[in-house]
């Protein structure tokens, strides 16, 4: 198999690369100080784990990246097929935690099989966009089997009763809605109609605790209370730390533990808090730099598949990063969506890692035709 | 397929691109924007906020629904309890705070120690309590002295009350913490570990909508602990009321018998009874002796009452009146009555005569009246319960046809009351003691049966339910608990209709042939249950005295001096009134010795404080409750 030719070698993309290994250095950094508080030995295990799925996440980068994208093109449906059997084992074979089955645990193994469908999903709309050029959507239904595709994963994801990726998953989805020529008035058309339906079922065709209910079903871990909490401390987190920030591991909501999910969903808080607006600033610059990167990448590949592609993966790391940041900063309810690179997660960092690697893949192959 | 794809030329999205492109830098110099207000704009404040960080989360609990009896009388209901706690963090020289703090509540300094232990970390930020219940007295002296008393604070919490003791403990159940096991079923999807849940009966079968929803808030406090500001609040619902087809008064009656009526020096007597609403199967009293405090577990209960309970030989935890089955002795006759008038085995004329006992193969099987009772028919038989009579007509029965009809009755299944751990009881057959034992039936099992002695056992309930079908021309009714859900301002959320679960095998002549024998042996001279007698009201009953061991074993012993746990039990059925029956009445008295001289009193006593409700004056008109019947001469 030839791998990697010269050519591809010579234009090999120094600046995606660079721009990953600093947001993953300074994603690292941060892990240890929100995982390290109240640990006890060398290495916090969280921190260790995530480390483990570091390394694993760098072969698995570097196969996306040697492997031609064009490739994947045929690969997609079993991909895709593969994503959504894994999903639906989920729903039997996961056991529940914090009330959804997201989770499928082998020995010390576990894996978040959303996560990798989210990608398979990507690569699947990629491909049909490529055959199906958006430009030359015009009409709503002419988006029914994307709709189709995007719907069996993200109904599988609500079966898993996890709102919050199904959310994000819809949200990555129409990602590729910007670039159809569909008339505004369409969406208007649709928006009111899909609104007023629901606005009335839930005022009209629902009791109280039907309602009550349905929130449940869709969100077990339902707590007010618990995430006013959250939005309270992290605010507070981030406000606290100033222009410079406390210093690094100096943090005293951070090493207090005052948020309860801090290394995971909260990890930008610990940024706030110890690196201050200086550190925020830096991260979130290399978050917005790699996403405008990646839309560069889309415009310069010289096919329909890795431009896509490339759009498809800008939404998959746009989307969590915005409800994240948003959350954190207290603009946003607060749903577990991790922040990519950064947040504890072996699962999210190894699906980041291969959607990056696919980026740098159709970035280096742009003049290969 | 790679060859229709078309180039991104081709794709014509440069300009959509860098709108997409222009969008996502202005959402993130949103983001900056908002850096910059939280970190240098409020960035002191929120510094200083940190820096004292003294935000908690304080859970405000949902008070549990209010339980009420048919006439909306309160049995369960949520009152405040006060409750110490102390703020770990705010607590400065804790030896003289806890001094003080322990005079003022009367306890020992060290226990108060014990109680908050070494609180670390984030830990130190959370209030622990020290005492949960606090009585008003001690609350006062507290609050006066907070001043001096820095990380104390005190916090109402709202506790399950039972008004009524030990009243109806059974049906109400118990409340406890969620057990870890439980947090990881799906019936208890966004619990959280500490919460408290009802555990047994009412409380656990309609936790749902007892519980209601906890609140709390997120409250700013100083170092005192003093909450200097509300952030937010959730505030909590409470949960819904449960209307019961209990009747407040006939429960109370039952149960004061249980402890009235044993002789001085006797002990209270255990065992179980039932009241139903013949119509309806309302469950109107229900009662198992002995009995716990359900208050005892309202604010978790501690390890030496709750080994008290569970080690008490006498099990006063398990509902005797569902989870428990006996032999039913003699009450059982009713149904092997009917059994011989439908199966035409005998009629009201068939005469037999008892000499006192009964002679089958090698065995004699003894009539509780040594002497006999001479020529005895079906009336006879009943009001002076021969078991001779029984013996010789239950043999030409047989078991199999006594064993149909007895089950037709709702004996030997569970009655479908909606309380958990309700055992079916047993209605032994050839089949059964094949399947059971994988040994033919015997005969001479056939004559104990015929007088409930043997294999048979019978709840309470059970035969509560079967005289209900007695005396309502053949209906086997589900008793009912519970009339109806409301939510906690008094709507209708859903309510529970009689259901009827089967038909009893004997046609309602013949089922009055068996009534008129009971009211013989409650009204008439001679008859074993006079001791149900109520002035102004006639009483169908049956007696019942259940073995426990075999005679010879206590023959030894003068009478009062059997040991307790070798005394035979003491049953009672009865309807009334007799001439159109509304009320079904089955009490059990463990123990008891005699169903006329033990249960048959508790019988009357329930019996009379119904006919004085709803005697021969206007009843009052109830849900469910059929309207007056008008008084009538009986035959």
């Amino acid at each position: 198999m030839p791998a990697i030719d010269r050519r591809s070698l010579q234009h090999f993309d120094w600046v995606l690369v660079s721009l990953v290994l600093a947001t993953l250095t300074l994603g690292f950094a941060a892990l240890f100080s929100a995982t390290q508080a109240g640990a006890t030995g060398a290495l916090p295990s969280e921190f260790r784990r995530q480390l483990i799925a570091l390394g694993i996440g760098a072969v698995a980068f570097t196969v996306a990246v040697v492997v031609d994208y064009r490739r994947l093109e045929r690969l997609a449906t079993p991909l895709f097929v593969f994503g959504l059997i894994l999903l639906a084992s989920t729903l039997v074979l996961a056991p529940l935690t914090r009330g959804n089955r997201s989770w499928l645990v082998y020995g010390p193994l576990s894996i978040q099989p959303a996560e990798f469908a989210k990608l398979a999903l990507v690569v699947m709309l990629a491909r049909h966009f490529a055959n199906h050029p958006p430009t030359e959507i015009r009409r709503l239904r002419g988006l029914l089997p994307a709709g189709l595709l995007a719907g069996s994963v993200v109904g599988l994801i609500v079966l898993q009763r996890d709102m919050g990726v199904a959310v994000l998953t819809l949200l990555i989805a129409s990602t590729y809605l910007p670039f159809t020529r569909i008339p505004a008035r369409s969406w208007a058309g649709l928006s009111v109609v899909g609104v007023a339906v629901l606005a009335a079922l839930w005022r009209f065709g629902f009791q109280d605790y039907q309602r009550k209910r349905v929130l449940d079903f869709l969100d077990p871990s339902r707590d007010p209370l618990a995430s006013g909490y959250q939005a309270i401390q992290s605010k507070i987190a981030i406000g606290s730390g100033g222009v410079f920030g406390k210093g690094y591991l100096e943090g005293t909501q951070t090493q207090l533990q005052f948020l309860p999910t801090q290394h995971s969903d909260f990890i930008f808080a610990v940024v706030g808090e110890e690196w201050g607006f200086v550190g925020c600033a830096l991260l979130l610059g290399l978050l917005l730099a790699t996403l405008l990167w990646g839309l560069v990448i889309a415009s310069n590949s010289k096919d329909a598949f890795g431009s896509l592609l490339a759009v498809g993966i800008v939404g998959l790391l746009f989307w969590p990063a915005v409800i994240n940041v948003a959350m954190v900063l207290g603009l946003a309810p607060v749903i577990g969506v991790p922040l990519p690179l950064v947040s504890y997660g072996g699962s999210h960092l190894l699906a980041s890692l291969i959607a990056l690697g696919l980026l740098l893949n159709v970035s280096m192959r742009r003049y290969v035709f | 397929m790679p060859g229709a794809n078309l180039g991104s030329g081709d794709l014509r999205i440069q300009g959509r691109l860098r709108l997409v492109g222009l969008v996502i830098a202005l959402v993130f110099t949103g983001f900056g924007l908002r850096l910059f207000q939280l970190q240098i704009l409020l960035g002191e404040e929120h510094r200083r906020k940190s820096e004292q960080n003294a935000i908690r989360t304080v859970g405000l609990r949902a008070p549990r629904g209010e339980i009420v009896d048919r006439e909306g009388r309160v049995l369960a209901t949520t009152r405040p309890a006060f409750e110490l706690q102390v703020l770990p963090v705010g607590l400065a020289r804790r030896e003289l705070v806890f001094d003080a703090l322990a005079q003022l509540v009367e306890t020992e300094p060290e226990v108060l120690a014990e109680r908050l232990g070494e609180p670390r970390g984030s830990a130190r930020y959370q209030p622990v309590s020290l005492v949960d219940d606090l009585d008003f007295d001690a609350l006062s002296r507290v609050e006066s002295h907070r001043y001096a008393l820095p990380g104390v604070v005190t916090d109402v919490q709202p506790r399950r009350h039972y008004l009524a003791g030990d009243l109806a403990a059974h049906l109400m159940g118990t409340i406890g913490e969620i057990r870890s096991g439980q947090l990881e079923q799906e019936a208890f999807q966004g619990y959280r570990s500490g919460e408290v849940i009802g555990q047994t009966g009412l409380e656990s079968l309609l936790e749902s909508h007892l519980r209601g929803r906890d609140g709390g808030r997120n409250i700013v406090v100083d170092v005192a602990g003093r909450t200097v500001e509300v952030l937010d609040e959730v505030p909590p619902e409470p949960g819904g009321r449960v209307v019961l087809a209990l009747d407040l008064d006939l429960q109370q009656a039952a149960e004061r018998a249980f402890v009235e009526l044993p002789q001085e020096g006797e002990e209270p007597w255990r065992g179980s009874a039932v009241a139903l609403d013949v119509e309806t199967g309302d469950v109107l009293a229900m009662v198992s002796r002995p009995a716990y405090d359900p208050n005892a577990f309202a604010g978790g209960i501690d390890s030496a009452t709750w080994k008290s309970l569970t080690g008490d030989p006498w099990e006063p935890l398990s509902n005797r009146a569902i989870q428990t089955h006996y032999p039913p002795g003699s009450t059982h006759k009713a149904m092997v009555a009917a059994a011989l008038l439908e199966e035409a085995i005998v009629t009201t004329e068939t005469r037999t005569f008892c000499p006192g006992h009964f002679r089958h193969g090698r065995r004699t099987y003894r009539c509780w009246k040594r002497g006999g009772h001479g020529w005895v028919d079906l009336h006879q038989a009943l009001k002076q319960s021969c078991d001779v009579y029984f013996y010789e007509h239950g043999l030409e029965l047989g078991i199999d046809r006594m064993a149909q009809i007895a089950r037709s009755f709702g004996l030997g299944r569970r009655t479908g009351i909606a309380l958990p751990g309700e055992v079916p009881g047993i209605v032994p057959s050839k089949s059964w003691k094949e399947r059971r034992f994988g040994e033919p039936w015997y005969p001479g099992e056939t004559v104990s049966a015929s007088i409930g002695q043997g294999y048979n056992l019978y709840t309470t309930l059970q035969l509560a339910v079967a005289y209900a079908a007695l005396g309502n021309g053949g209906k086997v009714l589900r008793p009912r608990v519970t009339l109806r859900l409301e939510s906690r301002t008094g709507e209708l959320l859903s309510q529970v209709q009689p259901e009827v679960t089967g038909r009893v095998a004997v046609a309602p002549e013949r089922l009055a042939t068996v009534m008129r024998g009971l009211t013989a042996v409650v009204e008439e001279r001679g008859g074993t249950g006079g001791r149900a007698r109520v002035p102004g009201l006639r009483v169908a009953g049956k007696t019942g005295t259940a073995q426990v061991v075999r005679l010879d074993k206590t023959e030894i012993y003068e009478e009062d001096e059997i040991p307790v746990r070798l005394r035979d039990h003491a049953w009672f059925g009865a309807l009334a009134p007799a001439e159109k029956p509304r009320i079904a009445v089955a009490v059990f008295v463990e123990h008891g010795r005699h169903g006329s001289t033990a249960a048959a009193p508790v019988a009357q006593r329930i019996l009379a404080r119904w006919h004085e409700k709803h005697g021969p004056q206007e009843p009052p008109q109830l849900a469910g409750a059929p309207g007056p019947v008008p008084p009538q001469e009986a035959p």
